[in-house]
């Protein structure tokens, strides 16, 4: 790498930092905070999504379940115990883990729609599950005055505070998925998905790789779930419905398959475009559904790429590159 | 030193069908093994019931000393046996070099935890396995298309990069499931040169094959399935000679026309 070059990405990622930090003095709207907030939040679960569907290609529609039972397991922890809001998040990532064994197991046997039908089964399972045992989750008027996370003695309970806990949160998630994909184990979850005999005979262990994936994504989504509870302060389970679940499909889609930038560009499309859509009332589901069925049907491979290439094309109309100057990456 | 391939009374049976009958096959180290006959004849099923992608009826399979009957696939391969499929099964959506260090994953020794955070490690790591793929497609011919996409690539191409996804396990044998099916002539010339130079270099194939140029070119040691039997085993030379094989592959009447002549 040339030192012009080590400058140059020094300068972007100052900038880009910048930008983060400043974003809420910018903004000055607590409203657009609790979107990004939500953003942030809907990024880390679909990091974890796109181990199970975008790497080793299994349709999960119960991302829901998973997500309830880290919000659950964390508010309840939290809210029986008067303890820190921090074990509540290692109590969901105890929980995602479980999950992820639990939930990894059938799909050793299921495949394809069959395991997309087992998934949504689980989440209508832990939904309706929650909505019942009332006595101890609080039924369906939910769970009240949960906590907000808070480092001795100072509380992240403005939208702004709360952004900047999460945006470190997520950095950390999206640096280990990041380092996950792009590595030997992204390789064989992708192989996994292309032709599993194949992967078994150079010496695999093809179920064990399996449960990995689950767990690895179960967990990601019961630390978003947590997160949720934490910053919401209150969750019922309405929210956790197959919608959901869908949903978080959806983004993995929107962002691209594979791709660790595709889950914050697809979460941050799916979650801000409702938002932006708003002004339209009653027709916004309608005219939301339409962007995406039109996106899923002309860039299939994501908004992202689409973006990619049309910078590209921009910046060679503008002079700034050259034919032969390539992809950089 | 014990028994290199040694399958003893090797049966299954599909309900009422004895696809692979009481086989018996002894192969040495260091040679190139063929096993032959008719369509239907339980070719790859022997070869499955090896590898442990099925379970045995009876009858018991050793490999280098260690009795591998009831294995399950992974560890059959962790054992040191490589393999290529009849129909091809390769990574389509990725390039051919990621196919090949797929293979590499089971030499690597990193867990998941660590390959996060040792960033060091796991490059250093990686480059042994990248360095390892290029090594090898580089002694397969195909270096120059290493960055090209699996499903980009012929169909010859993507069956001989099988053999190179096997040989990133350090695999002492290799068993290949006809290699040559689908290729064309210049194609299999170069899978027939590839076998040969992998085996001076110290490989031993056990090799399923159709095409008897191939078959009558390379191989040390024949076996001659029809059935699910055993009906022959010896040298090249023998076996186009042996009655039972020509009966096996053209029909008696083809024997009786011959003994006239």
């Amino acid at each position: 790498m040339s030192g012009k070059k080590r400058t140059r990405i020094y300068i972007l990622t100052a900038v880009v930092l910048a930008l983060i930090i400043l974003l809420p003095h910018v903004l000055h709207n607590d409203y657009y905070m609790v979107v990004i907030n939500r953003i942030l939040i809907n990024t880390i679960v679909v990091l974890g999504l796109n181990f199970i569907t975008g790497l080793t290609g299994q349709m999960n529609l119960g991302t829901a379940g998973i997500y309830a039972l880290g919000a659950y397991s964390s508010a309840l922890f939290v809210s029986y115990t008067n303890l820190s809001p921090w074990l509540g998040l290692l109590v969901a990532i105890l929980m995602g883990f479980i999950i992820g064994r639990a939930l990894g197991y059938p799909s050793l046997r299921i495949r394809g729609v069959y395991l997309s039908l087992t998934t949504i089964g689980f989440a209508e399972v832990v939904r309706l599950l929650l909505a019942n045992l009332a006595d101890f989750t609080g039924g369906t008027t939910g769970l009240k005055n949960i906590p907000c996370y808070s480092i001795f003695g100072f509380y992240f309970n403005t939208q702004t505070r709360m952004y900047y806990l999460f945006v470190v949160m997520a950095a950390i998630a999206f640096f280990i998925a990041w380092r996950i994909v792009h590595s030997k184990w992204g390789r064989v979850f992708k192989s996994l998905r292309d032709n599993i005999d194949a992967v078994e005979m150079t010496g695999v262990d093809v179920a064990n790789m399996k449960i990995r994936a689950f767990t690895i994504a179960a967990i990601y989504g019961t630390i978003g779930g947590a997160m949720y509870a934490h910053f919401m302060g209150y969750i019922n389970p309405s929210t956790f419905t197959v919608d959901l679940s869908t949903n978080y499909v959806i983004m993995l889609m929107v962002g691209g398959l594979e791709s660790v930038v595709g889950c914050l560009v697809g979460s941050a499309v799916v979650t801000g475009l409702p938002e932006i859509l708003r002004f339209l009332g009653d027709y916004y589901q309608i005219v939301f559904n339409a962007v995406i069925l039109l996106g899923a049907i002309f860039f299939p491979n994501g908004w992202l790429n689409l973006a990619v290439t049309g910078v590209k094309k921009l910046m060679y109309r503008m002079g700034i590159r050259t034919a032969e100057s390539g992809g950089g990456k | 030193m014990g028994d290199f391939l040694k399958l003893t009374n090797v049966t299954k049976q599909f309900q009422g069908l004895v696809a692979v009958d009481n086989v018996n096959l002894d192969m040495k180290e260091h040679t190139i093994h063929s096993l032959i006959g008719p369509n239907g004849a339980g070719k790859t099923t022997t070869v499955n019931l090896i590898t442990g992608v099925l379970s045995k009826t009876k009858g018991t399979v050793v490999f280098d000393g260690k009795d591998i009957t009831n294995l399950p696939t992974h560890k059959v391969a962790r054992c040191g046996i490589g393999r290529t499929f009849q129909n091809i099964k390769v990574f389509p959506t990725m390039t051919l070099l990621e196919n090949i260090m797929v293979g590499g994953h089971q030499i690597t020794k990193m867990g998941i935890v660590r390959s996060v955070f040792d960033i060091k490690g796991q490059r250093a790591e990686e480059k042994m396995v990248r360095e390892k793929a290029e090594e090898i497609l580089d002694r397969l011919g195909m270096y120059h298309l290493k960055d090209e996409y699996m499903k980009n690539l012929p169909y010859g191409r993507q069956k001989i990069s099988e053999i190179g996804r096997a040989m990133m396990t350090d695999p002492k044998l290799i068993l290949l499931d006809e290699p040559a099916a689908g290729l064309n002539p210049s194609e299999r010339a170069e899978l027939v040169k590839v076998i040969e130079k992998s085996h001076n270099e110290g490989y031993s194939f056990f090799l399923i094959e159709h095409n008897m140029d191939v078959v009558m070119k390379i191989s040390d040691y024949i076996t001659v399935l029809s059935f699910g039997k055993e009906i022959a085993q010896g040298k090249p030379e023998e076996i186009q000679k042996d009655p039972e094989v020509i009966r096996a592959y053209l029909g008696s009447a083809y024997l009786e026309q011959k003994k006239d002549q």
